[in-house]
């Protein structure tokens, strides 16, 4: 069994008669890339900001790295974090930023600020100052400072706001290759399926502050993948005729009368002739197949 | 804690409030010496020596008929009040306007360009982070008092000579003397800071805060006609300006009482509300 990283039990955060995050139980493990999804004031960012203590919880609870809620000194020194928009000081240049932080968080060696402003491309801008920053440069500035001090959990909100196409491949390689090589565990926050999509290994469905679903990728490639869908009342002999007549294994029983086959999607009249040739009675067959986007739609409507 | 502190002396310095600050107090002392006469700000007028000079109509023409520099120090000299450095420590209340410039670079700038956020996400608690800053600025307070009355006193031995100005002995106890109601007044600043979190609100609210307590209490006195004796001891810049001037023992513990009153009373409400807040 996976080390879990963060753990919520039931957590909420009600501001007056609003309840922005709702009974919230949610488990990230240990080297996962953990995608949260919603929409915009889904609960993404209050579910962060919970975490990381930024605000204080109603009701439930959770444990960072094994550890309850009540004593999170330790357990945050193991984190590293971008909630919301980066903030820095404006009269400051990068490095100095980054060197305050370094102080602040009792890091001796400062060649980190080097390594980190490496590892998002701002060398060559560490002696401008924050104020003169394009809101791509501060996203990225962010990302280095939560990357200071070798974290094993990283809790990015947004992260891609205000990067560019070349910025958001990037970063998501640089995200990847920390994951693989140095083992962080991360939490990126996104309203944008398709980006988390080619980074995260496990997703997590947010809206109206309630946990929708929680998935694995291989979950949601079987929800979201394009298939033929065989609507028949002889599964059994489809299923027959399918593997010896196609050779493919590559298929699902949904049901006693459906059958998702994920290959030969093109030849759909084929199937149809060799199904009707052993008699298999076909009452419909059909290319079926939704789009990330269209099914992170599915769901929050069902939520 | 200590590693809060040090790293916002290194943005301190980053800055140029310090140094504005310094130059400022370096500017004051200078025309304070130079003209012999110390400067206030407020309603309440300053030490007791200042309002009987005001009163006197032959010191007031003799001013107004001073046509240089030389001519006003030379009246000041005859008329003016003896020790200077005493009467500009007693004018302590204007350190109220270099402590609201301090919390704004080290407690609200925070929260302005919520920067607070990168520093509670990480392994600092609110208590951690409300002491590192609340110490930091009694330290800073500690240092511009210290500056401000010594850089005063050795102007003014320099400038004016040993008649005019007091004995180092004696402007290091009334320094003393002062600190407590200064911190008290710190305090207060900080408490507002972190009950507002926005440096143009706490701006608002600070830098009129003791004239429009002032103002109200004259309206108060004058329907009352009658000024309390608790005003005049124990209103913050009456009691700076007296506390500079030979207290009794009595009149310096009950201001130091006081003092400490304002520090715990503004240091747990101030903690009360920080704790509590949304961190935004």
């Amino acid at each position: 069994m996976k080390e879990a990283i963060l753990k919520t039990e039931n957590l909420t955060k009600k501001y007056k008669d609003f309840t922005a995050l709702d009974q919230a139980s949610i488990t990230v493990n240990k080297g996962d890339i953990y995608g949260l999804i919603g929409r915009n004031g889904a609960g993404k960012t209050t579910l962060m900001k919970v975490v990381t203590t930024l605000t204080n919880k109603s009701g439930g609870e959770f444990y960072l790295f094994g550890n309850k809620d009540e004593d999170m000194t330790e357990s945050k020194r193991r984190i590293g974090c971008l909630i919301e928009n980066p903030a820095f000081f404006d009269n400051m240049t990068a490095y100095q930023n980054l060197k305050y932080y370094t102080i602040q968080k009792g890091i001796v060696d400062k060649s980190q600020i080097d390594r980190v402003l490496e590892l998002v491309k701002l060398t060559d801008s560490k002696d401008k100052k924050f104020k003169t920053f394009s809101l791509g440069m501060k996203q990225r500035l962010g990302i280095a400072f939560a990357m200071l001090d070798n974290p094993d959990f990283v809790i990015l909100d947004e992260p891609i706001n205000g990067l560019d196409p070349i910025g958001i491949s990037e970063l998501r390689d640089t995200l990847k290759k920390l994951n693989e090589e140095s083992g962080i565990t991360m939490m990126i926050s996104s309203h944008i399926l398709s980006e988390l999509y080619l980074i995260a290994n496990r997703f997590c469905f947010i809206d109206n502050g309630k946990i929708i679903k929680e998935m694995t990728k291989e979950e949601l490639d079987a929800q979201c993948c394009k298939s033929l869908v065989i609507k028949t009342n002889n599964v059994k002999e489809a299923v027959v005729v399918l593997e010896n007549e196609f050779g493919t294994n590559n298929y699902k029983v949904i049901d006693d009368q459906e059958i998702r086959l994920y290959d030969f999607l093109e030849e759909s009249g084929k199937v149809n002739k060799a199904l009707a040739s052993k008699d298999i009675d076909v009452i419909s067959i059909y290319e079926s197949g939704i789009t990330l986007e269209e099914y992170f739609m599915s769901i929050v409507k069902e939520g | 804690m200590l590693n809060i502190i040090k790293s916002d002396i290194y943005r301190l310095f980053k800055g140029k409030c310090v140094f504005i600050v310094t130059l400022i107090i370096m500017i004051l002392a200078g025309v304070s010496v130079a003209t012999m006469s110390a400067g206030h700000f407020g309603i309440a007028v300053g030490s007791a020596g200042q309002m009987e000079q005001m009163s006197n109509p032959e010191f007031v023409q003799k001013m107004n008929d001073a046509k240089t520099l030389k001519d006003f120090r030379e009246v000041m000299h005859e008329l003016g009040s003896d020790k200077l450095d005493r009467d500009i420590i007693a004018q302590n209340i204007n350190l109220y306007y270099f402590l609201i410039a301090f919390v704004v670079v080290i407690i609200t700038r925070d929260f302005s360009n919520k920067s607070v956020k990168n520093t509670l996400s990480s392994a600092v608690s609110r208590r951690e982070y409300y002491t590192s800053k609340l110490l930091l600025l009694l330290g800073v307070t500690t240092v511009l008092v210290l500056f401000n009355n010594y850089f005063n006193y050795f102007l003014n031995l320099i400038v004016n000579k040993k008649e005019m100005a007091s004995s180092i002995g004696y402007i290091t106890k009334i320094t003393l003397y002062q600190m407590p109601l200064i911190y008290g007044m710190a305090m207060m600043l900080v408490c507002i800071a972190f009950a507002v979190r926005k440096t143009s609100i706490f701006n608002t609210i600070s830098i009129p805060f003791i004239m429009v307590i002032q103002v109200i209490m004259m309206i108060v006195f004058a329907i009352i006609r009658e000024t309390p004796e608790w005003y005049t001891k124990f209103e913050v810049q009456n009691a700076l300006a007296n506390l500079a001037n030979d207290p009794s023992s009595k009149y310096i513990v009950e201001c130091g009482l006081l003092g400490i009153i304002y520090i715990v009373i503004f240091g747990c409400v101030g903690y009360y509300i920080f704790s509590k807040a949304e961190i935004k």
